[in-house]
């Protein structure tokens, strides 16, 4: 009786946390009904992925380490994790622009399949996880600076593939984001 | 004990006041026709006041016709108030076909499995059986707006400033029920006039920020969005959560195998 007393106020508190959170203004740019986001994915960050490639590439680290003074390495490491921390947030906005393309297509679609939204949680919550233990590494100075190029040359593959979808997907799309976007007009905010 | 007694008579008439007035606003706003189940709701709690008002009068506070009439008022303003909250979600995810069909769904058997947790967890015992009805619904009431809400976020729907407040209020006075019928399930009749007097503070506090929200006059239907043929679903949404999946192996591969070669 004691715990199931004492349940309800947790219920309460969980309720009021995830109400609280659910209410806060989502970050401010776009939404699924921007029009612009369909046209954006695939440009941006993997544009410069042969440079950031360059950047982490060991050789350039070796070579500099065994030829230059310590304080010198000791620099070039702490920047390349930081080129490092910066990919791996370009490869979250990239998730991220998959993913806001998914919702304005499950938004705008007269049906929707239980499964695949729930997949799209799942895969979420997954890479959320992933990518912030990495980051955590990656500060922290835990982990080692990793060869990412397996992962760009998959993001621009990607990338390329998207444009060729969305192309299929054609105009329609963009028409009915737009009309969606309009319909949003200005007083109300974003949950 | 006299002067929450006191503090209390003056709250419930400020009470009756408010809802008088509020719903004076929703009808000169013509906020009817926009939430028919709002009104509705609030056309009850304030008939409901005058009507305890005469029952206490005819029978006393403590006769058992009092408390049925009471209890029997009260769930016709619970059910009015699930309506109105069933309104809110409509509101908010409706004209999205697709996603309301889904969170419909999600909706209905949050509600359900709430209802059932506050049932079997509930005191066998008569007297409080309204008492946990009332606390089920409302719990019920309050797990369904979290959803909503949070359905909105994932999915970045905006939400009209109006049903947002209506929302607030609908969702922290049920939040308050359950805990102070909780608290009075467990010490019954020493907490009740406490019980009463709090339950009365907090749903003044909701009238209020009812008011606030229907000050202005509002669109009577939101325009329909767009929508995309079935196909484009059909055919991206499998595509789109491959990629994603593939994506997160990928970050996984490059990060622990270099890891695991440190």
């Amino acid at each position: 009786m004691s715990l199931f007393f004492y349940l309800f106020f947790g219920f309460v508190g969980l309720f009021l946390l995830l109400f609280g959170w659910s209410m806060r203004k989502a970050e401010r740019g776009k939404t699924p009904a921007d029009a612009d986001v369909l046209g954006e994915y695939g440009r941006g960050h993997v544009a410069h992925l042969p440079q950031i490639r360059q950047a982490l590439a060991k050789t350039d680290f070796v070579y500099l380490s065994q030829k230059a003074p310590s304080a010198l390495a000791r620099r070039v490491r702490q920047e390349r994790r930081r080129v490092a921390l910066a990919f791996l947030s370009a490869v979250r906005e990239d998730f991220q622009s998959l993913l806001r393309l998914a919702k304005i297509i499950a938004v705008l679609s007269p049906e929707v399949a239980a499964v695949q939204e729930f997949e799209r949680l799942r895969l979420t919550v997954k890479f959320i996880w992933r990518h912030e233990l990495i980051r955590m590494q990656l500060r922290a100075g835990l982990a080692p600076i990793p060869r990412l190029g397996a992962l760009s040359d998959f993001v621009s593959s990607m990338s390329v593939r998207m444009e060729t979808a969305m192309k299929e997907l054609g105009e329609r799309a963009a028409l009915a984001a737009e009309l969606a976007s309009s319909f949003h007009g200005g007083g109300r905010d974003t949950a | 004990m006299a002067e929450i007694a006191t503090f209390e008579k003056a709250l419930w008439g400020l009470s009756v006041l408010l809802k008088w007035g509020l719903l004076g606003l929703l009808i000169y706003r013509k906020h009817y026709r926009t939430f028919p189940f709002f009104f509705t709701y609030v056309l009850l709690t304030a008939v409901q006041s005058p009507v305890l008002f005469a029952s206490y009068r005819m029978w006393g506070f403590a006769s058992v016709t009092s408390g049925n009439v009471a209890w029997g008022t009260q769930c016709l303003v619970i059910a009015a108030r699930g309506l109105a909250v069933a309104e809110i979600c409509r509101r908010i995810i409706g004209m999205y076909r697709g996603i309301w069909a889904l969170a419909s769904r999600l909706l209905l058997a949050t509600a359900g499995l709430v209802l059932l947790y506050s049932w079997a967890v509930a005191r066998p015992h008569w007297q409080a059986a309204v008492l946990n009805c009332d606390r089920g619904l409302e719990l019920a009431i309050a797990g369904v707006l979290v959803m909503v809400f949070l359905f909105a976020r994932h999915y970045e729907i905006e939400v009209e400033q109006t049903v947002r407040y209506l929302a607030v209020g609908l969702f922290l006075y049920s939040c308050f029920s359950v805990v102070n019928n909780s608290v009075l399930e467990r010490w019954m009749w020493d907490y009740a006039l406490l019980w009463n007097l709090f339950r009365t503070l907090a749903f003044v506090a909701s009238l209020l920020l009812w008011g606030w929200a229907l000050r202005a006059q509002q669109p009577e239907t939101a325009a329909l969005p767009g929508m995309l043929p079935d196909s484009t679903y059909r055919a991206l949404a499998p595509e789109l959560n491959l990629r994603l999946k593939a994506l997160n192996e990928q970050l996984g591969k490059s990060w622990y195998a270099e890891a695991r070669k440190h």
